[in-house]
């Protein structure tokens, strides 16, 4: 735990820096990876929480960043909220809706666990499929960016907006480092290890796992608030349980139990999407084109070889070497 | 419409057909589940298998009832090099792992079978002997449909009878309940498990190639129906074979009324009956063994 610790700025600081040179570089296209992978890195983090920290794997938290996407576009749309009052509210409805589950599923855990967040985010997705308010299967399009016409900025311009998403980013990472250092942070962590010791030492571990579970849900509606501006339309895929899943590969592909591992795995994986399911990327290797209407095949087996391959995930090797690294300067000086 | 005996009628055959293809499909995953504690999200891909292969036989040989024997067989063969290749590995690794490794197998399915046979629905005719309708308690039904019903009742006896009655299936029953032990008397549990795994992948094959007649075929179909035998199989109590039964006819029920008495709420009457029932009920409505 210590030497990942040691680890977790540098490697957030490098992200920050690879961020910075990616937008100062970069081209219309390249801004919208970035605002992508700003979006999906919240999303990421906040699964973290439950995951890497709590043991809580939820295969439904997707359903909580639609919660929050539709929360946005309804209060925009119907409401003529503005933009920065509706993301407010995102937070809030995603929040009181995962408290609300979390009261619930919080009882069960193991497989049973996974198993119940898996029917209630597909309960999100079957409302939101079928809700006529909410332009059922057709979703909902036009909702508006921030208005930050005072400070002389135009969020409809792509650099400007990816740069408002990463700085929203960096926020919640550094949010989230403060939970996860503060003392109920180290409660969670301890929940993760070994549950049954810590109710055995009188913590009453189903209040904590219930704040985590509404903690996770609230920046989850964050970043579902921010997809709706991002995109503009939103659909009931995004509560869909698949787009959970794939939330949960990246936090392992990043690493289990560290927010910038989950940063870093949702960057690397929005960039291999991109890869992938580019024609050029393809005919590059002299493969035929076509391929890249598949990439979801080889990002699969991408996938099964994580998920054997990687215990701890890339993160993980990273503090492994950084530690192999010192011990060996250790051993010459 | 709901007093009406006719509509009730009919809408419960429709039911109980879908909780004889639910069945079907979720006692591999059950019996996986409760075998080796393993959760095997490919499972729906088995059955998209089976749905295909049949395809693929029906064109060539123009034969339902050759693909009937060749699909579950083909299917269980596939299931067996999916354990030996990939799943045997994880056998000992966390929930999550196996979830994840396996969710990665589903987008492997999907995209082996657009390359395959392409992306756009395809169907295959109800076979001569089954097409048209009967009449039943006054109702005019599909044949094949009902053959959908009988079928799911007879593999219900069937499994049955070798569950209770022979040694395999006591075998089963006992390291349903305590594998350790089963293997300290002697048994050789990793080749009863691997048999069973194959027969559960027979099952979905078979499973696909009997519901090919009645859903689309595409790429992706295995998506909701994988959650829709996950819910089955948590709701039964994983490994009983009568919770299988019991939470099939309850989602098939749920389901099917569901659609047509509140069709705004769709499966959001499956998911909320998941989730009440195993509030109340953590372990499942048949439980075989307590929760660890």
């Amino acid at each position: 735990m210590q030497s990942r610790d040691r680890v977790q700025l540098p490697a957030a600081g490098l992200l920050a820096v690879a961020a910075a040179v990616a937008w100062l570089r970069g081209d219309f296209f390249t801004m919208e990876l970035l605002a992508e992978i700003a979006i999906l890195a919240i999303f990421t983090m906040s699964l973290q929480i439950l995951v890497g920290m709590t043991g809580m794997v939820s295969l439904g938290h997707a359903g909580f960043l639609a919660a929050g996407a539709y929360a946005t576009a309804a209060a925009t749309l119907f409401g003529g909220w503005p933009p920065v009052a509706a993301l407010a509210l995102s937070v809030v409805v995603a929040a009181l809706l995962a408290a609300t589950v979390g009261l619930f599923v919080i009882r069960l855990s193991g497989v049973f666990f996974i198993m119940i967040t898996l029917a209630v985010g597909q309960m999100f997705h079957a409302y939101f499929f079928r809700a006529k308010l909410f332009g059922g299967d057709n979703g909902m399009a036009g909702t508006p960016r921030f208005d930050l016409a005072a400070v002389g900025l135009d969020s409809a311009d792509s650099a400007t907006f990816a740069a408002l998403l990463l700085v929203c980013a960096a926020l919640v990472y550094l949010l989230l480092l403060r939970l996860t250092r503060s003392p109920f942070g180290m409660m969670l962590g301890a929940i993760g290890q070994n549950e049954h010791r810590l109710a055995s030492l009188g913590c009453p571990v189903r209040r904590y796992k219930l704040a985590a579970f509404a903690a996770a849900g609230a920046v989850a509606g964050l970043a579902g608030g921010l997809t709706a501006q991002h995109t503009g339309f939103i659909s009931p895929d995004l509560a869909f349980w698949t787009f959970s899943g794939e939330a949960l590969i990246i936090v392992i592909l990043g690493g289990s139990g560290s927010l910038a591992g989950a940063a870093a795995g949702a960057a690397l994986f929005v960039l291999l999407r991109d890869l992938l399911s580019s024609g050029s990327f393809w005919s590059g290797l002299s493969l035929p084109a076509e391929l890249a209407a598949h990439w979801q095949l080889v990002m699969g087996l991408l996938f099964i070889v994580v998920v054997l391959a990687a215990r701890d995930g890339l993160y993980g090797r990273l503090a492994w070497l950084i530690e192999a690294l010192r011990s060996r300067r250790g051993a010459a000086s | 419409m709901l007093l009406d005996p006719g509509f009730l009628i009919v809408q419960t055959l429709n039911g109980l057909q879908l909780a004889a293809l639910l069945f079907l499909l979720s006692i591999g995953l059950s019996v996986v589940f409760g075998l080796m504690n393993f959760i095997n999200l490919a499972h729906g891909t088995l059955f998209m298998a089976g749905a295909y292969l049949a395809l693929t036989v029906v064109r060539a040989f123009d034969s339902f009832w050759l693909a009937l024997l060749v699909a579950p067989l083909g299917v269980a063969v596939l299931g067996g090099l999916l354990y030996l290749l990939l799943l045997r590995h994880l056998e000992r690794a966390d929930p999550m792992r196996q979830v994840l490794a396996t969710f990665g197998l589903i987008f492997v399915g999907i995209e082996v079978v657009d390359l395959v046979w392409g992306s756009l629905p395809h169907t295959i005719d109800v076979p001569l002997l089954l097409a048209g309708s009967s009449t039943i308690l006054g109702q005019v039904y599909p044949t094949y449909r009902l053959f959908i019903i009988a079928l799911g009742v007879l593999l219900f006896v069937l499994l049955y009878a070798v569950l209770e009655r022979t040694r395999l299936g006591a075998v089963v029953r006992a390291g349903v309940d305590n594998r350790s032990m089963v293997a300290a008397l002697g048994i050789n549990v990793g080749a009863v498990f691997f048999l069973v795994f194959c027969l559960g992948c027979l099952l979905a094959g078979l499973a696909g190639a009997v519901a090919a007649p009645v859903f689309s075929i595409f790429p992706g179909m295995d998506l909701s129906v994988l959650i829709l035998a996950l819910i089955v199989v948590v709701l039964g109590g994983p490994g009983s074979l009568k919770g299988v039964a019991v939470g099939a006819l309850i989602i098939g029920i749920a389901d099917t009324y569901g659609q047509v008495v509140v069709p705004e709420m769709a499966r959001l009457t499956v998911y909320a009956l998941m989730a009440v029932i195993l509030l109340c009920k953590p372990a499942g409505l048949i439980p075989v063994r307590g929760v660890h």
